[in-house]
């Protein structure tokens, strides 16, 4: 239970650690939640001076709907997602915070730590990316808006600099009749890091049953989280038949890019294919609910 | 490293600690404070052994740095009985044989607890969720599973008992 040495700062505000940032840039570490960075300090992957608790950062802990959308603080919890009712196509976030680790990692684990941690695997990416969420970056002076598809690099890796802070995530609003739903694949329930996961959102037309708009993106099948934009592209204009669901999720098995390193590419692929098509069932049905 | 000082409520009392920078939650409440009711498996938020309540949220601690809590609440399985009444939890625990060597209880009651305060009717299923972060290795779970849904009962229906 080590940890190595370094100095606390809990700034009250975000233009504070900003100014602790811009100062010391990757020698300060940020604490968010602490359910990967606890563990990465312990294991010594990361020694920074000094650890930066965005704990007293309350606007980064707001959650607002605006005619345009829907913004989410960095530090709202998994578990303040997963009991948050944010619509139809945005429960597709709900589902996938309901099945982030376990209650207690729920507890404190941020959106924002899910993302910055940039893992291929991590559970609240996909239904981001789904629902085209934009994260804002701060620093010193100056904010910038990065599209959710452009934010991931490499396992680990993401665009932000050192000196920025991720303070909230923006997810501009639906037309009327679309639903959202995310499927994770793993040997159990609760403390699993998923095998495969699945989220898809579709818009429909008036008549309930044309399909206007798509998003699918698959988690943990690629060293970052994906949209499969071939398989969604395919369905605009059909109808939401479940053959046409079949032949989108057949598309997006192929569009994954599994390295084999948990389970066989191949049965990566199936996986894929199989939650592609549960999540756009669901996401159907949640359109028309 | 500069110390922290930090002034919280544990189980209910004001307490002021000057605290490493790098001591986690869990490592200051049984070294630091001697609380060693609070269990170290683990250290890295798989176990639940650790579970204590921070602002009556279940939390793992050992992945909280001590500093952290600064003007918080926290909850460790010694703030629950009162005096020498154990908490109905503590005593379906006892009850129901759902106490084998003890390692994962105080997480297990920690979660119960809160999973109770929130909802005192809880399905089956319910308190099988809220208990999926505490892993035990003794019981298979279903007298654990039997007990919370005990202090459930008693929680709730009070009068039945008169
Ligand atoms: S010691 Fe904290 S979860 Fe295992
Ligand atoms: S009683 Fe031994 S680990 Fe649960």
């Amino acid at each position: 239970m080590n940890l190595p040495k370094f100095d606390y700062e809990a700034p009250s505000d975000l233009q504070e650690a900003c100014e602790i940032k811009a100062c010391y840039g990757d020698r300060a570490a940020l604490l968010a939640g602490g359910t990967d960075l606890l563990i990465t300090l312990q294991k010594g992957w990361l020694a920074p001076s000094r650890v930066v608790s965005l704990e007293r950062l309350e606007e980064l802990k707001e959650m607002a709907g605006f005619s345009a959308g829907l913004t989410i603080g960095a530090r709202i919890t998994a578990a303040e997602l997963a009991e948050s009712w944010l619509g139809t196509a945005e429960q597709v976030l709900s589902e996938a915070a309901a099945q982030v680790g376990s209650p207690l990692i729920r507890n404190r684990a941020t959106i924002g730590g899910n993302l910055v941690s940039a893992m291929p695997a991590a559970d609240l990416a996909p239904p981001l990316l789904a629902l085209q969420a934009a994260v804002v970056l701060n620093r010193v002076g100056s904010e910038r808006v990065v599209d959710l598809e452009d934010f991931f690099v490499a396992p680990g890796e993401q665009v932000m600099q050192p000196d920025e802070i991720m303070s909230e995530i923006f997810i501009p609003n639906l037309p009327e009749g679309s639903g959202g739903a995310f499927e994770k694949l793993g040997v159990r329930k609760a403390l699993e890091r998923s095998i495969v996961s699945v989220a898809a959102v579709v818009s429909l037309d008036g008549d309930g049953k044309t399909i206007a708009g798509a998003r699918i993106a698959l988690g943990a099948v690629a060293p970052t989280p994906m949209l499969a934009g071939e398989a969604a592209d395919s369905l605009i204009g059909k109808k939401a038949t479940a053959k046409n669901f079949a032949a989108a999720a057949k598309i997006a098995a192929g569009e994954a890019r599994p390295r084999g390193l948990r389970t066989s590419a191949e049965y990566s692929r199936l996986m894929v294919e199989t939650l592609t098509k549960r999540a756009l069932q669901r996401a159907f049905a949640a359109a028309t609910a | 490293m500069k110390k922290c000082h930090i002034t919280f409520q544990l189980n209910g009392a004001t307490t002021e600690v000057l605290v490493a920078p790098n001591q986690t939650l869990v490592g200051m409440l049984r070294e630091d404070l001697g609380l060693t009711g609070t269990k170290y498996g683990c250290g890295e938020g798989d176990c639940g052994a650790c579970t204590v309540l921070l602002d009556d949220e279940p939390v793992n601690s050992c992945l909280v740095l001590a500093a952290q809590v600064d003007g918080r609440k926290i909850t460790t399985i010694e703030g629950l009985a009162d005096g020498d009444r154990l908490h109905p939890l503590q005593n379906a625990f006892i009850e129901k044989g759902a106490i084998q060597c003890g390692f994962c209880t105080p997480g297990m009651i920690l979660s119960a607890k809160a999973l109770l305060d929130d909802n005192p009717d809880p399905t089956e299923l319910d308190i099988r969720t809220a208990i999926s972060g505490n892993l035990c290795r003794c019981t298979g779970y279903q007298k654990i599973v039997e007990a919370i849904s005990h202090a459930a009962k008693d929680h709730s229906s009070p009068e039945e008992k008169s």
